[in-house]
């Protein structure tokens, strides 16, 4: 931009925020946009004078400033100052509504943030001097010129990362915190003595009371017998074996992909017994918490089945769509999209009525049929996605050799479709893990909750919040799904970006 | 594929349920739980029904009940709903009306309150079993003997209300447990027609008791300075599960907790507020009630009687607590200082109202008192105008 | 191989056959049910044999049918690919759908639902023909308001039950449209629904002020912000992160990822104890920093605040993962070419890419701003939709987004069971979702090359 077009825009920013508080400041009113004051008061004359204003001066601007665009000059200015002067009132608004008065029993350090503020300057000074006293000697032994700011830059990332890491993770270190607590409360209110400041604000948790009972209740009363002892005994070994499969594959080595392939297999396999052959008589304790491990393989059994049961559907409907070009693909493809819009757990009744009809209410079949409907949609698209990105030439190759369609479908594109199964299965399996509402509606009794189900009734007690199991339950609810996020985190990376997002 | 139906057929056939089995749905846990089972097998044995127990959570009873019940998806029986729950029910269809099934002997022997709680356009509509209401519950560490009039309360509750211990708390924003300030300064929720039924088109609730009960509510935060924000009903419950806190607001069902937590703790009615007449709670009744749907209702009403006969409300009591309605059971359990403190606090209070409108009514009630005691600023009149304003709209139908 | 009849024609005759084929299919399934159900009936099991065996039966038919259908019309294996999907879409989500659809025009609700009312039970006791004689005053007894003409009773005695409609009353004397086939014992009131139009979407325009309109600009802000915000983070992260210097970028990587890995029905809870305002952990690490307590769930404002920021929190993750996928694909010779001509890292970063960002991007970012738009358990497990705005109806508080408004009409006890009004609020939100997809369609182009084939 011009010099001249930097004046304007300095100038309509001035006489803007004049009018601004001209206006406000005559009135008596916090600081607003001009707009959003028209539109929230239904002050249309406002509002409306506002922008023809914005478009006068555009007008003219364009005449007065040829070589810039005027009209967008003039829009861009008075946006920004009409969202900065939003936000500085709403700031105003927000810090009105917070009462002067510190938290019951909280420590309370005014101008706090300066020592945190005066921190982090301190550790950047540092890295900072680290930095440049590591280049410059590693400049002066090896004699290259390297320039300082890539490592120092580095260091500032690290310490960002650091903050974020802790930030995030704070919120969990809580609930992992209260698992430990057998006193069951959502809040400590007892005075803690500490000499570290952090736990005597009750910011840490002060971890007095360690024990494992919260744990102890989930199991309370679980008879397992010996040979699923044994089958657990072998699960766990095929994942381990898998694992170091997957390791040795690294370097290469296609004897090595096959076998991670079959303990894999094993692995899921030896977890399907478990899964199919623990029943509800094995849990004979008295509370409601001591069948978590019954909601935990009921879990598994519906979003797994329903995973399979989504790969099943969208396969090959996502291969038509992407491969044939009937009459009436495309409409049907709309369709599909369409359908998928209307939010799908708001026909509650309907889906109840219909599965009370096929007497298929209380029973896991109901519900993972239940859900069945809302990946239909999203994994053709998905599955269509892949199978376009894959090319034609193998199909087309094998067609010569005298293949069927069905033939090829089946020989060469569905073992080339690994990973998108992969990713279809765990977008379903994600999605229904901690799914409650539906549950809720299709199942009755604690014997066939699910994950989600539980764990929401622990908070929404009639007159108890049992905190303590809560936290319990998620540590050990959320397992399974954070193993299956870690393990299969590159499935879940491609399978958004190349199927989901194309370019 | 025949051999498959077929297979899935005999299978099918083979699960087939033996005839008489009836299904309860209950809330209970623990060893309220355990009481059910055991008079289920007891049951069991003695008739040969099959009694089958299946736990449901309290807040998903009442729609699943309405839902399922005409699509023979439901219990038989429920053990046990709240009274108030008892004229929507009634009204959707699936409550059979037990009043052809019940004896004078027995109508007699329960308190009155719990009758007519259960009682809905004349008809009796469940089999009720214990009461509760919320009460005084103090510390006896704290408070030696339960103060009687306002200003001794006060003096107590502002002595313990430190950075580190409180003097009292309750859930503020709870229309539940602050209908005994409203009755107090003269309020009510239905006014009674000259039958004695309730009349849905007086809302007691507004006007100056409604101003002077909410402005109370405000000064409990904001002039005594004892509620300070952010006390929901798990803060307050857990402060004194920590011993911090000298006195709660709350019903029976806490006490196993606080006795877990071996707590020392008495129980008393609250002293009335200033200016006002004598505080007295909502009294909730909890019945067993049958589906109307029910293919062997002979047999669950029978259960149901079992259930609520005197010596098992006795035993009932003994397993959680709770409060009987039955006069025999109550006279036996006399000497028991729970069960004597909070049948004093029951009869000082009024059943909660159980017509169908009162589901208009708790919403914008609990939203009003939620927005009187957000800032010192709030307009008591205007926000408790408003609300009276709303709910007759919807119970109108406007 | 084979020809397509072309155009509309292919279409319409394809469909007609399908069509045909399940229909005929789920009728001659029907009709196997029904024969297995008078079987076991037969056979000593009164309540015969579960329903879902109709589905079965059906698709046992259908196969078959399919078969021949094939080889008379072989084009028609082309839709047999999408039939599972489609008779799947049909069953579970078609269906369902014209179910609410059609409720949205009805006054049903809990206390309407074509049940009898209990609380009206009246003893039967004459009965002559079609005319039967109750106990008491029908008007009042039954609750029928001016007169029971017109209304439908249920009689029910003997095990037996059965709906009547009343057509003439004197005294104590109803006379219904026909005789009842078994000896009525009592009598009850049905409470009717009714077709009613265009009522419940004129309540939902009439009270826009106190509903749709806060919540739909609510709505948007929410949907925009969140998209905006974890966009920018997750960007940043991407961008710092995608540097291969970098120690431990795995490890960074690896560890934010989690809050989008964890189950929202435990974080979102978890918040809600960490954001309480006396006693929540981050007011009182906030009060270490000498910032008053906040009320981050009781004021209107501040829980707009403090459901954007937990968004964030569970958002960004996805964002960062996605922009790592997009940035893995720019090939590195791109920046080496770069630097050979002498640009410099900015100079690399502006022109190469954020240009290649921006395509990735766009896509990613209205699918977000969709999924957001309907973000039903951030709002309905944190805030439930509150607090309080005083004026506003009990179901569409201040954090209330469309789709919870709608779910506490129909289920909560805020809104009473109002299926209908429920089932209209959604078809509200339905159109809203397909407004905006056609726009983000219309600026992503995802469909325009589909169309052109």
């Amino acid at each position: 931009m011009s010099r001249r077009g930097w004046a304007a825009f300095a100038g309509l920013l001035l006489a803007y925020l004049a009018a601004r508080r001209g206006f406000f400041a005559g009135r008596g009113l916090r600081p607003n946009s001009f707009l959003v004051y028209g539109l929230e008061r239904g002050d249309w004359f406002v509002a409306l004078g506002f922008v023809l204003v914005a478009a006068a001066l555009g007008y003219g601007l364009r005449r007065l400033l040829d070589e810039t665009d005027g009209l967008r000059l003039a829009l861009w200015t008075l946006g920004l100052a009409e969202l900065a002067a939003y936000t500085w009132g709403l700031s105003l608004e927000l810090a009105s509504r917070v009462q002067p008065k510190p938290a019951f029993g909280a420590v309370f350090i005014p101008g706090g943030w300066r020592y945190v503020l005066a921190g982090y300057a301190v550790a950047v000074v540092t890295l900072f001097v680290y930095s440049w006293l590591v280049i410059k000697i590693g400049n002066r032994l090896s004699g290259r010129r390297r320039p300082v700011w890539p490592l120092f830059g580095q260091g500032l990332t690290h310490l960002l990362m650091w903050t974020l890491v802790i930030l995030v993770y704070y919120p969990v270190l809580q609930v992992v915190s209260a698992s430990f607590d057998p006193r069951n409360n959502l809040f400590s209110f007892r005075k803690v003595e500490s000499s570290w400041l952090l736990v005597r604000a009750k910011v840490l948790p002060a971890l007095d009371h360690v024990s494992w009972a919260n744990y102890a209740k989930l199991v309370d009363g679980v008879v397992i017998y010996p040979w699923q002892w044994a089958v657990l005994l072998l699960a766990v070994l095929l994942l381990l074996a898998a694992l170091l499969l997957a390791w040795l594959g690294r370097r290469g080595g296609e004897v090595y992909r096959v076998w991670h392939g079959r303990a894999l297999f094993g692995f899921a396999a030896t977890l399907f017994v478990l899964v199919v052959f623990l029943s509800p008589d094995q849990f004979t304790g008295v509370g409601t918490e001591s069948k978590f491990l019954l909601w935990v393989r009921n879990t598994l059994l519906v979003s797994g089945s329903s995973g399979l049961l989504a790969i099943a559907l969208t396969a090959t409907a996502g291969y038509a769509f992407a491969r044939f070009s009937f009459p009436g693909r495309y409409p049907t493809l709309l369709t599909f999209i369409f359908i998928q819009m209307f939010p799908g757990f708001l026909a509650l009744v309907a889906i109840y009525y219909l599965l009370s009809w096929l007497d298929l209410l209380g029973t896991f079949t109901g519900l993972l049929l239940a859900y069945s409907g809302g990946i239909i949609s999203f994994g053709s698209w998905v599955y269509k996605g892949y199978v376009e990105s894959l090319g034609r030439s193998l199909e087309e190759a094998a067609y010569i050799d005298g293949a069927t369609r069905w033939q090829a479908f089946t020989r060469i594109v569905l073992p080339l479709s690994a990973p998108m199964f992969v990713f279809i299965f765990l977008l379903q399996f994600v999605g229904t893990y901690s799914e409650f509402i539906m549950a809720n509606l299709v199942l009755t009794g604690v014997d066939k909750w699910t994950v989600g189900l539980g764990l929401y009734s622990f908070t929404t007690g009639q007159f108890s919040t049992k905190w303590g199991l809560f936290a319990a339950a998620s540590v050990l609810g959320s397992l399974p799904i954070l193993l299956i996020f870690y393990g299969f985190q590159q499935y879940f990376v491609s399978g958004y970006t190349a199927g989901a997002v194309k370019e | 594929m025949k051999k498959l139906l077929m297979a899935a057929l005999v299978l099918v056939v083979g699960l087939a349920a033996a005839a008489g089995e009836i299904t309860v749905w209950t809330h209970f846990g623990g060893p309220e739980l355990e009481f059910l089972k055991t008079q289920a097998q007891r049951y069991e044995k003695a008739t040969g029904v099959k009694v089958q127990v299946v736990e449901v959570p309290f807040n998903d009873i009442k729609q699943k009940f309405i839902l399922g019940a005409p699509q023979g998806e439901a219990a038989d029986l429920v053990v046990t709903v709240p009274h108030d729950w008892v004229g929507e029910m009634a009204a959707t269809g699936v409550l059979e009306p037990v009043g052809k099934y019940a004896t004078s002997d027995y109508l007699s022997g329960l308190m009155p309150v719990a009758v007519d709680a259960f009682s809905f356009g004349g008809r009796l509509f469940g089999l009720p079993m214990n009461a509760e209401s919320v009460a005084l519950i103090y510390n006896k560490d704290m408070v030696k003997t339960p103060p009687a009039t306002w200003d001794e309360f006060l003096a107590l509750a502002q002595k313990y209300t430190t950075g580190d211990t409180f003097g009292f708390l309750y859930d503020l924003g709870n229309p539940y447990f602050n209908y005994g300030w409203f009755k107090a300064y003269g309020g009510y929720v239905f006014g009674k027609n000259a039958d004695g039924s309730l009349n849905p088109y007086d809302l007691g609730l507004g006007g100056e008791p409604g101003y002077k009960a909410g402005q109370f509510i405000k000064d409990l935060r904001y002039k005594y300075e004892l509620i300070p924000e952010g006390v929901d009903y798990g803060v307050a419950d857990g402060a004194f599960k920590d011993g911090v806190l000298a006195m709660i607001l709350n019903g029976p069902w806490a006490l196993g907790d606080y006795k877990k937590a071996g707590l020392n703790f008495g129980i008393a009615p609250l002293p009335a507020p200033p200016g006002g007449k004598a505080w007295g709670p909502f009294v909730g009744v909890q019945g067993v009630v049958v589906n109307a749907y029910s293919n062997n209702k002979v047999a669950a009403v029978n259960f149901a009687k079992t259930l609520v006969r005197p010596e098992n409300q006795v035993a009932f009591n003994r397993a959680g607590g709770r409060i009987p309605v039955s006069l025999a059971a109550l006279e036996k359990l006399g000497d028991d200082p729970v069960v004597e403190g909070f049948s004093t606090t029951i009869a000082l209070g009024d059943p909660m109202p159980n017509i169908p409108e009162m589901g208009k009514v708790w919403s914008p009630w609990g939203n009003a008192l939620s927005l009187i005691i957000r800032d010192a600023g709030s307009n008591v009149r205007e926000i408790i105008d408003g609300m009276a304003a709303e709910i007759m709209k919807a119970i109108k139908g406007e | 191989m084979y020809r397509h009849p072309p155009g509309l024609r292919g279409y319409v005759v394809a469909i007609t056959l399908l069509g045909g084929a399940l229909v005929f299919a789920f009728a001659a399934g029907s009709a196997l049910f029904w024969v297995l159900e008078t079987a076991a009936v037969a056979a000593g099991r009164p309540e015969g044999v579960p329903n879902w065996l109709i589905l079965i039966a059906s698709a046992a038919f259908l196969l078959p049918f399919l078969f021949f259908l094939a080889r008379t019309f072989p084009f028609l294996t082309d839709w047999y690919y999408l039939l599972p999907a489609i008779v799947f879409l049909l069953v579970f989500t078609v269906y369902p759908i014209a179910l609410t659809v059609y409720l949205a025009f009805t006054d049903y609700s809990g206390m309407r639902n074509g049940l009898p009312d209990r609380s009206t039970e009246t003893a039967v006791v004459a009965v002559v023909g079609p005319r039967i004689t109750l106990a008491a005053d029908p008007v009042e007894s039954l609750g029928c308001g001016e007169s029971c003409v017109g209304q439908e009773l249920e009689l029910v005695g003997g095990g037996h039950c059965g709906r009547f409609r009343v057509v003439a009353g004197a005294g104590k004397t109803l006379t219904l449209d026909r005789a009842p086939s078994f000896e009525p014992e009592y009598a009850y009131r049905v409470n009717a629904f009714h077709f009613v139009g265009f009522k419940n979407f004129v309540f939902i325009f009439k009270n826009a002020s106190r509903a749709l309109w806060p919540v739909f600009v609510w709505n948007v802000v929410f949907a925009a912000f969140t998209v905006l915000s974890t966009a920018l983070v997750g960007l940043l992260l991407g961008v710092l992160l995608n540097n291969k210097e970098l120690k431990l970028r795995n490890l960074y990587r690896t560890l934010l990822i989690i809050s989008w890995a964890l189950p929202g029905v435990i974080s979102i809870q978890m918040w809600v104890a960490l954001l309480n305002k006396q006693f929540g952990a981050i007011n009182r690490l906030l009060g270490l920093l000498g910032i008053y307590p906040i009320p981050w769930l009781l004021d209107p404002l501040w829980a707009k605040v403090a459901v954007l920021l937990v968004n964030l929190w569970l958002g960004f993750p996805y964002m960062m993962t996605a922009t790592l996928g997009a940035l893995s694909t720019i090939p590195d010779e791109l920046y080496e070419a770069a630097k050979v001509d002498g640009a410099s890292g900015l100079d690399a970063f502006q022109f190469i890419t954020l240009p290649l960002l921006k395509t990735a991007f766009v896509p990613i970012l209205l699918a977000s701003f969709a999924f957001n738009f309907n973000n039903f358990n951030v709002i309905y497990l944190l805030t439930g939709g509150g607090p309080a705005v005083e004026g506003q109806l009990s179901t569409a508080q201040a954090t209330d987004i469309l789709i919870s408004w709608a779910y506490k009409t129909a289920f909560r006890s805020e809104g009473q069971s109002a299926y209908g009004l429920g089932a209209a609020i959604s078809l509200v939100i339905f159109v809203l979702t397909v407004g905006i997809s056609l726009a983000n369609f219309r600026v992503s182009g995802a469909l325009r090359e589909e169309g052109r084939r």
